[in-house]
C-alpha cells in the first residue's frame, strides 16, 4: 500500500486546521473506501474531541497514556511505554453506540502535550524530530492517507510532522493576514526542507503541497480579492522557487456552514452528522479534488 | 460498540446459558429470558432483511447515492444514462427518490453494483473537478500586479492605452466586481485601488 502522509500546518490559529483534516479523512473513508489515520498533535486536542466524545476521550487519554503525547514523553524519559495498537481509536462512534466509518482511524492528544515543549531542548538536535518517525513508522504502511493534525505553531512536534510528511496542506483564510503569514511559513517549510534533506539523505523533501481556502463567503468581492492576492502570491512564491511548481490551491473553497460548527458538538465529522449541508458538499467535492491532486494528476 | 464486539457478548452470554441452562428457573430470570427472545427473534428478522437485500457493493451504492455529492450532483439524466450504460436497462421513474430506489433494485437484479458504483464515482470526479485557470489568468494577475508597483503618473499613461474591454477583463479576472453601468474612469479607480493594496500587501 502507498500510503500518502500529509501535515496540516499553519501558525496561524482558527484557519481550519481541525475540520479540513477530520473532514476530509471521513470523506476518504466513508466514501472513497480509504483507510485514514488521523493523528492529533495539538494539545487542544480538538479532532479528538471532534471524533471522540469527552467522556470517551478523557477515559481513553488518563494521565497522557494512549496518546501522541506519551509517544513525545518516552523519548524525553528514554522509556517504550506507547502501544500504537492499544492507542489508536478505530471509527466514530455515534449516539447508538454502534461505530461508524471503521476505517478512520484517530491517534488522540491529550492536553500534557503542552508540557513537551518545555523539555523537548534535553535532546540532541537530530534525535527532535525523528521522534514521531521513529513512533510510527511500522504502522504508517497499513493507511492509505496519515493526517497530522498539527497545533498552530511551528516548534517540535510540528517540526516532528513536517519531518516526517510527504507533503504540507496550509488551510488559510481569505484574509491579510493569513496572506502575510503564509510566505513566512512557506519560507519555513523551504529552510527545513534544506535542513532535514541534510540530517537524513535525500528522503524526505517537505514542502506545501496544496492550499485549501476555509470560511469563504460569496458575499461582495472582499473574498475573492483575497483570494486574487493568495494566487498572486503563490504565484510569486513559485516563481522564486519557495514553493514547487504543483502546488495547488485546492477547490471548492470551503464556505462557512453553521452545521459544520455544530457536528464538533455532536463529535462526528459533517458528512456523517450532516450530509445534506453545504459543508458536507464543499468538504465532498474538496476531498474529490484532493485525491485528484494527490494521487490521480490529469 | 461494533458488531464485533456484539457478537463477542452474545456467545458469551449464549454459552453461560447452555453452561448453566439445568439451574436457571424463576419468575425474574424467566420473564428477562422471554423479552431476550423476542429481542432476538425482532433482531433476526432485521437482519435478515439487510443481507438478502445489500451485498457490499450495494451498500456501498446506497452510501453514494445519499453521500453529499449525490445530493448536488445526482439528477434523473445521470441515473438513466448510469442504468442504461451499467445494466442496459431503462429507468421508468421520473421523480428521483423513486428514481433511485429503480436504480438500487435494477443494479441489484442484474448484479451490476461494482460497475455502477464506478460509474457514479467517475461522474462525482467530472462534476467536482475545476480545471486550472490558465496561462491567461496569470499573465493577467501579473499585470495587475504590475500596475500597483507603478508610480500614479505612470499608471496613468499604462492605463490609457488600455480599452474599456479589456480593463473589464482585467477586473473581472482579479476579483473586482463591476456592474454594465459601471463607467471606464470607475474601473480604473478601482483597478488602481486593488493593485495598490496587493502591491503594498505583497512582499517585493
Amino acid at each position: 500500500m502507498s500510503t500518502k502522509v500529509l501535515a496540516f500546518i499553519n501558525f496561524k490559529g482558527g484557519v481550519g486546521k481541525t475540520a479540513c483534516a477530520v473532514n476530509i479523512a471521513a470523506t476518504l473513508a466513508k466514501l472513497h473506501e480509504k483507510k485514514v489515520l488521523v493523528v492529533d498533535l495539538d494539545p487542544q486536542s480538538n479532532s479528538s474531541l471532534w471524533l471522540m466524545r469527552p467522556d470517551q476521550w478523557r477515559e481513553h487519554v488518563a494521565k497522557g497514556r494512549r496518546s501522541t503525547f506519551e509517544i513525545f514523553d518516552d523519548a524525553i524519559q528514554g522509556k517504550e511505554r506507547f502501544n500504537f495498537a492499544e492507542s489508536v481509536v478505530k471509527g466514530v462512534v455515534t449516539w447508538t453506540g454502534f461505530v461508524e466509518v471503521p476505517q478512520l482511524h484517530l491517534l488522540p492528544a491529550s492536553v500534557e502535550l503542552l508540557k513537551v515543549e518545555d523539555r523537548i531542548h534535553e535532546l540532541r538536535a537530530p534525535t527532535v524530530y525523528r521522534i514521531l518517525e521513529r513512533a510510527l513508522k511500522d504502522h504508517l504502511g497499513a493507511y492509505d492517507y496519515v493526517f497530522f493534525d498539527c497545533p498552530p505553531n511551528l516548534y517540535s512536534t510540528t517540526k516532528n510532522a513536517i519531518f516526517l510528511s510527504d507533503s504540507c496542506i496550509v488551510p488559510y483564510i481569505p484574509d491579510y493576514l493569513s496572506l502575510s503569514g503564509f510566505q513566512v511559513l512557506a519560507e519555513y517549510i523551504a529552510e527545513l526542507r534544506g535542513k532535514y534533506t541534510d540530517s537524513a539523505g535525500d528522503r524526505r523533501h517537505p514542502n506545501v503541497g496544496g492550499v485549501i481556502v476555509s470560511h469563504y463567503r460569496q458575499t461582495g468581492n472582499v473574498f475573492r480579492l483575497a483570494i486574487n492576492e493568495l494566487e498572486i502570491m503563490l504565484a510569486e512564491l513559485r516563481t522564486h522557487g519557495i514553493l514547487e511548481t504543483n502546488v495547488s490551491l485546492l477547490q471548492p473553497f470551503i464556505r462557512h456552514c453553521v452545521r459544520v460548527a455544530e457536528s464538533t458538538s455532536e463529535h462526528l465529522p459533517v458528512v456523517l452528522y450532516a450530509p445534506g449541508c453545504i459543508g458536507a458538499q464543499d468538504y465532498s467535492d474538496l476531498t474529490q479534488n484532493f485525491l485528484t491532486h494527490f494521487h490521480h494528476k490529469r | 460498540m461494533n458488531y464485533q464486539e456484539l457478537a463477542s457478548k452474545l456467545l458469551h452470554t449464549a454459552e453461560r446459558v447452555q453452561k448453566h441452562a439445568h439451574k436457571l428457573e424463576g419468575d425474574t430470570i424467566n420473564k428477562s429470558a422471554v423479552r431476550l427472545a423476542a429481542d432476538v427473534d425482532r433482531f433476526e428478522e432485521i437482519l435478515s432483511g439487510f443481507l438478502a437485500s445489500r451485498k457490499s457493493g450495494e451498500l456501498f451504492l446506497e452510501t453514494l447515492l445519499r453521500s453529499p455529492a449525490a445530493k448536488k450532483y445526482v439528477t434523473l439524466e445521470l441515473l438513466r444514462k448510469a442504468l442504461r450504460e451499467t445494466c442496459s436497462k431503462r429507468l421508468k421513474s421520473e421523480e428521483l427518490g423513486g428514481a433511485k430506489r429503480e436504480f438500487i433494485e435494477a443494479v441489484h437484479a442484474s448484479e451490476r453494483a461494482e460497475p455502477a458504483v464506478k460509474y457514479l464515482k467517475h461522474a462525482f470526479a467530472e462534476a467536482a473537478y475545476v480545471p486550472p485557470a490558465g496561462k491567461d489568468k496569470a499573465a493577467l494577475q501579473h499585470e495587475f500586479l504590475q500596475l500597483g508597483r507603478l508610480s500614479d503618473e505612470d499608471y496613468a499613461t499604462t492605463i490609457a492605452k488600455r480599452t474599456f474591454g479589456e480593463l473589464r477583463r482585467l477586473a473581472g479576472t482579479n476579483g473586482i466586481r463591476f456592474t454594465d453601468k459601471t463607467t471606464k474612469p470607475h474601473l480604473i479607480k478601482s483597478i488602481r485601488r486593488y493593485a495598490r493594496r496587493l502591491a503594498a500587501n505583497l512582499p517585493t
